[in-house]
């Protein structure tokens, strides 16, 4: 698959799930699609942590469905993050893991195991029950309604081919992206994120 | 297999034989379930063993057994961002590998996450692979600008929330550290 394309058209299904998504590329190429600033943590300094973080925002907000993206460069650092989200089995978590073979944010430098490694293999090896793998376009958008909008944890691989992208990070602050998807948390919840609450504006 | 809880148990009553203090892990619990704090992502260490049992067996928390010390970073800063307290608890050596989390995740998006470890590497701690811990924790603490406090005495454990209440108020990580003596009622 395209990534470009793949993610354009993930984009174009999504409504109001909570994204989190990881270095490089995902972050970009979601911006670009979207420009959303309010449900989007851009988690551009992950590392293999994206989902991870996305499963704590999960965990804490049950009645919200949370997509979360990661690479296969973070799989290779942290497959062990499976085992994690196994146990938890947050039905409201859906895990993208977009396979390059390569640390595509990092001018695709080649990952170890590249040629070899079956994502969704490792997965099931892991206990995961719902494991969706799609390597087309056509196979995505057939499955994409019981792999994504059933309820239910799943993990979801999305082969796609290594992208020439520089589309540039999304034009804010860590801060920023911390206050505007924190304060969209408290407004559809009814939580408090932060200390001190934002009052309500009367017009 | 036995269940989680029954291993558990299991690992609880191990702690109670080496000499780890059932009381003071109990007082940890319920200072940090009085703080707020109901989630709890762990990394093992015989020290704290005690400790993550009954974190565990307490209805007030959920207690996730982590694969390593970075993921608890994520579990934890991602809970924040859903109005859910939260401890990320390991082993000094835990917190020895956590530079890149911190200072990528927690300073860049200035999100709060409370840290408890152990001290390792102290000159009670017989183990000769935690002098490295003695010989660079505070280096490292201090080089990353980490705001730490030690746990002196059964009678200073209430600091314990206040490092959970002063991570939320500067908006960076803290660190509560649990001496060995402490965790075996001794101090």
């Amino acid at each position: 698959m395209n990534y470009h394309e793949c993610l354009a058209w993930i984009a174009s299904r999504w409504t109001d799930e909570l994204v989190v998504t990881s270095a490089g590329t995902s972050s970009e190429i979601w911006y670009e699609e979207t420009g959303d600033t309010e449900r989007v943590f851009y988690l551009e300094a992950s590392m293999s942590l994206s989902t991870c973080f996305a499963a704590g925002i999960a965990f804490g907000t049950p009645n919200q469905n949370v997509w979360a993206f990661s690479g296969d460069g973070a799989f290779v650092m942290n497959a062990g993050m499976l085992t994690v989200e196994r146990q938890m089995n947050l039905p409201n978590l859906k895990h993208f893991m977009v396979s390059n073979r390569v640390y595509g944010s990092t001018s695709n430098v080649p990952l170890p195991g590249r040629a070899d490694n079956d994502y969704a293999a490792i997965a099931r090896g892991f206990g995961i029950e719902r494991v969706y793998s799609f390597g087309g376009m056509n196979e995505l958008q057939a499955k994409f309604e019981e792999a994504v909008m059933e309820p239910g944890y799943s993990f979801i691989h999305l082969e796609v081919d290594p992208l020439d992208y520089r589309g540039g990070s999304p034009p804010m602050d860590g801060p920023e992206v911390k206050f505007r998807f924190g304060r969209h948390v408290e407004k559809v919840t009814g939580k408090n994120v932060f200390t001190a609450p934002l009052p309500e504006v009367k017009r | 297999m036995e269940s989680l809880h029954e291993a558990s148990t299991s690992s609880a009553a191990r702690a109670s034989e080496t000499g780890y203090s059932e009381d003071v892990s109990r007082e940890i619990v319920d200072i940090c379930a009085d703080a707020g704090i109901s989630l709890v992502a762990s990394l093992p260490d015989d020290w704290i063993a005690q400790t993550i049992a009954r974190f565990e067996q307490d209805d007030r928390f959920t207690h996730v057994p982590m694969n390593r010390e970075e993921s608890a970073i994520g579990l934890c800063s991602g809970a924040f961002l859903s109005g859910t307290g939260s401890v990320a608890l390991m082993g000094a050596s835990g917190l020895m590998t956590l530079v890149y989390a911190i200072t990528k995740i927690n300073y860049t998006y200035e999100i709060p996450v409370f840290i408890m470890i152990t001290r390792r590497g102290s000159f009670d701690d017989g183990a000769k692979f935690h002098v490295s811990n003695g010989l660079y924790l505070d280096d490292v603490v201090n080089a990353i600008n980490l705001p730490c406090t030690v746990i002196g005495s059964r009678a200073e454990l209430p600091m314990i929330a206040e490092a959970y209440h002063h991570s939320r108020k500067i908006s960076r990580p803290t660190v509560a550290v649990l001496p060995k003596k402490l965790l075996q009622g001794k101090i």
